[in-house]
């Protein structure tokens, strides 16, 4: 178990030795990019986002009516001969558990995995307690031959070579063993059946617990679980009370999902639905009848449930899909990525489970690039979530002194744009390049440490703002009035963006607005957990954009347009501003999606030229936007479009993740320019001006011959007048 | 999807995750299949003491083989269980109907009825309430499932009110999904198939 997550550099420490780690970079690269392929294979059979709906209703539905499903699963169990007890914290659990043990005179346990045993430490207390216990899922005895946690909720020895399983097989047989995964399989079988054997009390999980009729079931590929709750004559079952679940319906249709998204499986080998204490012919069964206890644990649950916000992490099946989908978890693995429970959610639960001391730093470690919501069984916003709670962990705590220096300054955007400006005049003696490929030249290296690895951008001599009364284009008879959300990175950095936006929409037909009071989204701000700070900036903004009677707020940046779409309404849900949040985002449409999708921009509108351009799909345009289509079918309409390998993986850059974690920052980068060199294309065009600092940063470090720009420079160049 | 349809599909399936799908026309067939698997099969190894069994050369783990095959079908029916038993008696196997406990080392061949199949996955549903049921499609290297064709169903939606009836009396009950062979991917998530259950799984598809 790691614990140097509380500490900032014993993490960062720790994070260095990860991805210094060659063996765990390649097999989670790998399984990375076949389980995405996979797993579109198996849902293509079914109705995924139907089904997760589903999953996510019958799962609110059981959160709000917990003590109801309980009270109706504890009769029904007990009817069929099943003890049912209720645990309040981990400590109570592990007590109720050792105590069935010592009452049934057992000596030896046995246990299939359970992410809820994990999580109260329940071997540690077994052991403590004087009963030999053993792991019988493979990669649980792995880690458990090595004292460690799992590194996945699925495959918890993911992170281990067979180099390594084979020396730790070697270890416990007292024989030499052989590095074939086959043979090492089979060294599994052979060793743990003497201790199923051997076992008087089996220990299993449970996937779901099931109110109508009191039966536990279990999710297993490997067939321990069945071993486990058959062959010792006493069977504890251990499950969180968010594990209750109204009806089998319910449960079949989460078990379409939980298996595709856990491993691209149909379904698991094994699927079981244990019913009541059954037939047990062990010797020292109840007559003839298994001894079976129900331990439900609560340990926070009830309190959860309450919350109106974070109720929704039962939705959780721990299927593992939010860590098979990150980037961040594809380079550090799950032992950097969680404590206990792995992936996003597991910065969740750590929060809840495992104190607030153990997911200060850890919670900092999301890019927000909303892959796991994607894909999530339940459709928990897990970002969401994650951003939530550094905001409650500043509100509780006090905010770090970056967070509170940034809040000062973008509270008051007289100040903020003042700064900025300044910042632009006081870096000249840095700023080098010509034309919109500005970058700041001569840092020295010291300065930059774990950051040079990518070109800083300089910051842009006048600022669009400054620029709006010069080039504001005059529209007679215009089709649609619109306004321009800049956002800071195109206002300050790259105003040529907003410029090229204004040359199409202009030769469209479009007026142009640009409101002068408006100010930074915000999103830097929720990610830095400034709640108070982000909700000023939103209305800041919503005031600026009032009364312009326009058909659309366009804007160019994509994080700015998912957080003025759907984060104004989140931050602002239950306030008086709520409905103004809505009608607000109800206007806001990314560039891409507004001159394809309103204004319908086909091949004849433009000169297509032959130059070869790859793309690449801005997290939150292709996750939170769900734009797909509209910027690839411009890109083929202006010039040759080449795709590029996993289009749709995250840059690396994140806002200030990238401040926050440099070195994961850069080796997301770096995948993605080998990718984008592997095109042979010379322009790649994206439709995010921080993606344009972070791959144009980082083409340039590298001497890529790659123009970096955003999409609408390309569509600006080709459009005809 | 026609009745032939959904067989087809849950043949497909049921391929596409390594288990055996042979359709025979009738019970006699299944019998002989049985007994042609466990004469055609490396004899089962010991994976634990057993004190007082015949012990052969060792096998591809280094166990002890056994030197008398054994055959578990605790589920047929009387008169197919003692056609079974005759077969076995001619190719000197041991057939058992109960008391499977007594071989949790290892047997060679369990075979099993399938309650019905879901197409949409390969899936064979098991009543495994009786433990020598149970044990006998756990602790076989080979795992033999009898499935009616007119008891496979489209998907696992189809069958919710037949799990609901089994499952809603107070009997308790131990219903048991089986997807292919028991398998695992858990060293650097190369498929490796045969962990704790069977080696192998062989679904025979009967008329009825």
């Amino acid at each position: 178990m790691h614990d140097a997550l509380v500490s900032r550099s014993g993490y960062h420490k720790e994070i260095d030795q990860a991805l210094g780690d060659d063996f765990l970079r390649r097999t989670l690269d790998t399984f990375a990019v076949a389980y995405r392929a996979n797993r579109a294979a198996v849902f293509k059979e079914v109705d995924e986002k139907g089904l997760i709906k589903k999953v996510a209703d019958a799962k609110d539905y059981a959160c709000q009516h917990m003590e109801e499903l309980y009270a109706k699963f504890k009769a029904e169990a007990e009817k069929r001969g099943v003890h049912v007890h209720r645990a309040k914290d981990a400590a109570d659990a592990n007590r109720i558990i050792a105590e069935i043990g010592k009452q049934n005179k057992v000596k030896r346990i046995v246990k299939s995995k359970s992410m809820t045993a994990e999580e109260i430490h329940l071997k540690t207390a077994l052991e403590k307690e004087g009963f030999i216990v053993d792991e019988t899922d493979l990669g649980e005895w792995i880690i458990q031959l090595r004292h460690e946690g799992p590194s996945h909720m699925v495959m918890p020895a993911i992170h281990l070579s067979r180099y390594q399983v084979a020396d730790d097989f070697t270890k416990v047989t007292g024989e030499k063993q052989d590095t074939d995964i086959q043979r090492l399989v089979k060294v599994a079988r052979v060793q743990l059946r003497r201790k199923f054997i051997a076992a008087d009390m089996g220990v299993s999980g449970c996937n779901f617990a099931i109110a109508e009729n009191g039966a536990v079931s279990t999710v297993t590929n490997e067939g321990n679980a069945r071993m486990v709750t058959t062959v010792p004559r006493v069977h504890v079952v251990l499950a969180g009370l968010d594990k209750l679940i109204t009806k089998i319906e319910e449960v079949l249709d989460a078990v379409q999902v939980l298996p595709r998204n856990a491993t691209a499986q149909r379904l698991t080998s094994y699927f079981t639905l244990m019913c009541g204490a059954g037939q047990c012919n062990a010797e020292g069964s109840d007559n003839g009848r298994k001894i079976m206890h129900v331990v439900f644990l609560d340990n926070g649950r009830t309190q959860i449930a309450k919350d109106p916000l974070f109720k929704q992490i039962f939705r959780c099946v721990r299927c593992g899909a939010c860590a098979n989908v990150c980037p961040v978890f594809r380079l550090v693995g799950g032992h950097k990525m969680g404590y206990v429970y792995i992936g996003s959610i597991g910065l969740i639960l750590t929060y809840f489970f495992h104190g607030h001391d153990r997911a200060r730093i850890l919670v900092q470690n999301c890019i927000g690039c909303e892959s796991c919501a994607n894909v999530c069984s339940g459709g928990i916003e897990l970002p969401r979530l994650t951003r939530e709670i550094r905001s409650r962990l500043n509100a509780e705590e006090g905010n770090p002194i970056e967070g509170t220096l940034m809040s000062a300054v973008m509270k008051n955007r007289k100040m903020f744009h003042s700064l900025m400006k300044f910042a632009s005049f006081s870096t000249k003696p840095f700023a080098g390049g010509s034309g919109n490929a500005r970058f700041m030249r001569h840092l020295p290296m010291a300065v930059l440490g774990k950051h040079g690895y990518k070109a800083l951008p300089a910051l842009a001599p006048k600022p669009f703002r400054d620029k709006w009364a010069e080039i504001m284009p005059r529209v007679q008879n215009p089709k649609l009035r619109v306004a321009l959300f800049a956002g800071c990175a195109q206002d300050f950095i790259y105003p040529e963006e907003l410029e090229a936006a204004v040359k199409v929409l202009a030769a469209k037909d479009v007026a142009v607005d640009f409101p002068m009071e408006q100010t930074c989204c915000g999103l830097p701000l929720e990610m830095m957990g400034q709640r108070k700070t982000s909700i000023d900036v939103a209305n800041q903004n919503m005031n600026a954009f009032r009364g312009g009677n326009y058909d659309y707020i366009v804007t160019l940046c994509a994080s700015c347009a998912s957080h003025l779409k759907h984060g104004y309404a989140e931050i602002l849900d239950g306030t008086t501003s709520m409905l103004q949040a809505q009608a607000f985002g109800a206007k806001v449409i990314d560039f891409s999606s507004f001159v394809h999708d309103v204004l319908g921009l086909k091949p004849e509108d433009f000169n297509k030229s032959d130059q070869k351009v790859t793309y690449h799909a801005s997290c939150h345009l292709c996750r939170k936007l769900n734009v797909h289509d509209a910027p690839r079918e411009l890109i083929a309409d202006a010039a040759e479009y080449v795709p590029c390998e996993e289009e749709e993986v995250c840059c690396g850059f994140g806002g200030t993740y990238s401040a926050k974690f440099p070195e994961i920052s850069a080796q997301i980068l770096n995948k993605k320019l080998d990718h984008v060199q592997a095109t042979g294309a010379s322009r790649l065009v994206v439709d995010c001006p921080g993606c344009v600092m972070q791959l144009r940063g980082g083409a340039e470090k590298r001497g890529m011959h790659v123009k970096v720009d955003h999409i609408a420079e390309l569509l600006a160049e080709n459009i005809k007048k | 999807m026609t009745q032939q349809e959904l067989v087809e599909a849950f043949s497909a399936k049921a391929q596409a995750v390594n288990a055996v799908v042979q359709e025979v026309p009738h019970m006699a067939a299944a019998l002989q299949y049985v007994v042609d698997v466990c004469a055609n099969k490396a004899p089962a190894e010991i994976l634990a003491d057993e004190p007082e069994t015949q012990k052969g050369p060792l096998g591809p783990n280094k166990q002890p083989t056994r030197v008398q095959k054994i055959v578990a079908a605790p589920q047929l029916a009387e008169e197919d269980f003692a056609a079974l038993a005759k077969l076995c008696e001619e190719k000197g196997f041991l057939c058992l109907r109960d008391n499977v406990r007594k071989y949790l080392a290892g047997i060679d061949v369990g075979v099993g009825l399938a309650e019905l199949g879901v197409a949409a996955s390969g899936t064979c549903l098991c009543n495994t309430d009786n433990e020598d049921v149970r044990l006998s499609g756990m602790i076989s290297e080979i795992s033999v499932l009898l499935l009616k064709k007119s008891a496979v169903y489209p998907d696992l939606p189809s069958i919710a009110d037949k799990l609901r009836e089994r499952m809603g009396y107070g009997e308790p009950t131990y219903s048991t999904f089986i997807t292919g062979p028991s398998r695992t991917a858990d060293i650097e998530r190369v498929a490796a198939v045969g962990v704790h259950g069977p080696l192998e799984l062989h679904i025979i598809l009967l008329e009825d």
